[in-house]
């Protein structure tokens, strides 16, 4: 009887729920969809206006369009020599970044030796060390190494402070790994590098292409660091490069737009492309759980 | 071709009581299909383990030929082993799969291919190379393990419970496939399972394990028909051995009325070592016959009849006077003249064809 009761009016509503349920889904991704939408439309429109056009009509569309801060920026040192700078950075941070975590994160995952933990603890703590507090200190060891306004004086600290969290996601990939497959490889002839090397990286791809976008994006939207340590506008990186237009073109938040929104195309290209790497299940199929 | 021995080889996890493989004297003839069974636990997977030098020997010794391996690295021992699970690296395909260890040691391209293609059609795999082993289903999944092994063409073979991951008529099918092709290439193969059907079906000499130690190793048939102790006589045939611990009389050992004869050597050695008037008694369920009332057999009452088609299996239940509950026992017979629940039925097993073990120690009489 109590059964009966309890499941009568569930089923009575089930359709209604869905019937709710939908609807607000939709409510949900549209308010979720609209918050990143429209700063990105008004950034593209506005940089197709004048400054007159901007402050008399800010979310209107152009009246006329305006293509010549879009023009202005391609055909600027301005745009072009922090461009360069910040593939630099981002692609040198991330190949030393990646390759000396996964090192690391072998060595936690995959051997058992006396304090691992507590070493990976050590490793783990720094995700817990927030980079504005370490600017100052940061900024006087690498002035000490002679490093102001050298791209090393950016790419060392930057892969160093994304190391924790880098070496936490691959060792937990690192570890999914049967270990059949390890003594598979150890009987075919791998010594414990070449197991690294011809099976756990090539199985990783999909962890080290997620660490890599991670390293890379982070890189490419680093304002801080850049901004201590390179001086000299010729290493001025992207999000520096705004800066110095914003000087020069103190009026023309148009111009501003325009270079921020341009300055987005190369990170968007390149996640277009790494984002197919980005799904797993790279493992499945070689071991029957 | 090799030969394979095993010399007191004991493996000792730390912090366990008992060695996980005990003193393991083992010979393995070149050649050879050996089998190593026993349940789960037993040291089987460690004894094999050992020999591929994924586990230390902590005591004692192995040598393939009269080369000691004891210390060596695995890729020194000229070993394949096939993994439960089969271990294929999924980021190759089945051709990069067979060939990798090959690759390895450096072997010539065109050699390679030659010896991947060559095993790719032994095993029916041509039309599988270029695939992706999650492209592929359980039973090419397995093929394609063997062939990673066969193509090295090893000193030995290690096959770790292969088919324990296939469904149960392919597991049949690829049962018989492995013997064959072992019996072909005449390559020493260690082969572990915990399936006593599996290990009398494919194996030349068939090793039992419990807890570490080595119970018998002998052909299928002698393990069969003269089990060297107590848990070989229960462990291998099914449905398993009828074993119980009975009353030990001059003439031998009684069943309620029934009298199974022993002859004077047996007695007096079921006397001994603290057999104490008692003596354990095995007899398989093909063995017997059901008898009527006053051909002496021993009255069970029957309480669960099991037609597997060929034959029927009769479980019943007697008390014996040997101060336990009701035993119970398994009789196999032809199936169209089964009883019924509850009846009484006499059974009496085929002369001569009880086993006897000593009560205290389990060893053979």
């Amino acid at each position: 009887m109590i059964e009966a009761k309890r499941t009568a009016p569930s089923r009575a509503k089930t359709p209604v729920r869905m019937l709710l349920k939908v609807p607000a889904l939709h409510l949900i991704s549209i308010t979720v969809g609209a918050f990143i939408l429209i700063p990105v439309v008004f950034g593209i429109l506005g940089g197709f206006k004048d400054t007159g056009q901007l402050s008399k009509n800010a979310f209107g569309l152009p009246d006329p369009w305006v293509p010549q801060n879009y023009l202005d920026i391609l055909t600027s040192e301005a745009f072009w020599r922090p461009l360069g700078n910040s593939i630099f950075v981002a692609l040198a941070t991330t190949f030393l970044l990646v390759a000396v975590a996964a090192m690391a994160s072998f060595a936690f995952a995959r051997f058992a030796f006396p304090g691992r933990e507590v070493l990976f603890m050590v490793f783990a703590m720094g995700l817990m060390f927030p980079f504005a507090v370490a600017i100052l200190p940061l900024y006087h060891m690498v002035r000490a190494l002679d490093l102001i306004d050298n791209p090393l004086g950016v790419i060392l600290p930057q892969a160093a402070f994304w190391l924790p969290i880098t070496i936490i996601i691959l060792r937990q990939f690192f570890m999914a790994v049967p270990g059949q497959i390890e003594e598979a490889a150890t009987l075919d002839g791998c010594s414990a590098f070449g197991f690294f090397w011809r099976i756990l990286l090539p199985m990783a791809r999909p962890a080290l292409a997620t660490v890599s976008v991670l390293a890379i994006v982070n890189s490419w939207n680093n304002f801080m660091l850049p901004l201590v340590i390179f001086n000299d506008p010729d290493w001025w990186t992207l999000p520096l490069g705004v800066q110095q237009f914003h000087g020069q073109y103190a009026s023309d938040t148009a111009k501003v737009l325009a270079y921020v929104v341009v300055s987005m195309v190369p990170a968007l290209a390149f996640y277009a492309v790494a984002e197919r790497h980005l799904v797993g299940g790279l493992t499945a199929g070689s071991v029957k759980e | 071709m090799a030969t394979v021995t095993y010399t007191q080889a004991s493996r000792i996890y730390p912090g366990t009581p008992r060695p996980a493989v005990n003193q393991l004297d083992l010979e393995i003839g070149d050649g050879e299909f050996l089998v190593l069974v026993g349940p789960s636990g037993c040291g089987k997977s460690t004894s094999l383990r050992m020999l591929a030098g994924l586990e230390d020997v902590d005591e004692g010794a192995i040598y393939i030929d009269d080369r000691d391996v004891t210390r060596l690295p695995p890729k020194a021992r000229d070993i394949a082993m096939v993994f439960q699970n089969y271990a294929l690296y999924p980021h190759m395909s089945v051709y990069e799969n067979m060939a990798f260890a090959l690759k390895l040691r450096k072997t010539p391209k065109s050699e390679i291919d030659r010896k991947v293609k060559e095993t790719a059609t032994l095993l029916q795999l041509e039309d599988f190379l270029s695939r992706k082993p999650k492209a592929l289903s359980g039973g090419q999944r397995q093929r394609v393990a063997m062939g990673r092994a066969i193509v090295r063409e090893p000193q030995v073979f290690l096959m770790d419970e292969p088919l324990s991951n296939l469904d149960a008529k392919l597991r049949v099918q690829t049962r018989s496939q492995i013997a064959t092709l072992q019996a072909n290439l005449g390559i020493t193969t260690v082969y572990v399972t915990h399936d006593q059907i599996e290990a009398m079906t494919m194996g030349h000499r068939v090793a039992v394990l419990l807890d570490g130690v080595l119970q018998q190793v002998d052909s299928p048939r002698v393990l069969y028909d003269r089990p060297g102790n107590v848990f070989v006589a229960g462990f291998i045939g099914s449905p398993a051995m009828n074993i119980k611990t009975v009353p030990l009389t001059e003439q031998g050992a009684r069943f309620v009325d029934m009298i199974l004869p022993l002859d004077r050597k047996q007695v007096e050695s079921a006397n001994s070592e603290g057999g104490n008037g008692q003596v354990t008694i095995g007899f398989r369920p093909e063995d017997c016959a059901l008898v009527s009332a006053n051909e002496g057999g021993m009255p069970i009452t029957v309480d669960l009849v099991e037609e597997t088609g060929a034959d029927a299996l009769v479980y019943g239940a007697v008390a014996l006077d040997n101060g336990n509950e009701d035993e119970r026992f398994v009789v196999r017979i032809d199936p169209r003249n089964v009883p019924r629940l509850n009846e009484v039925v006499y059974v009496r097993p085929k002369s001569d064809a009880h086993h006897a073990f000593n009560a205290a120690t389990g060893l053979r009489l």
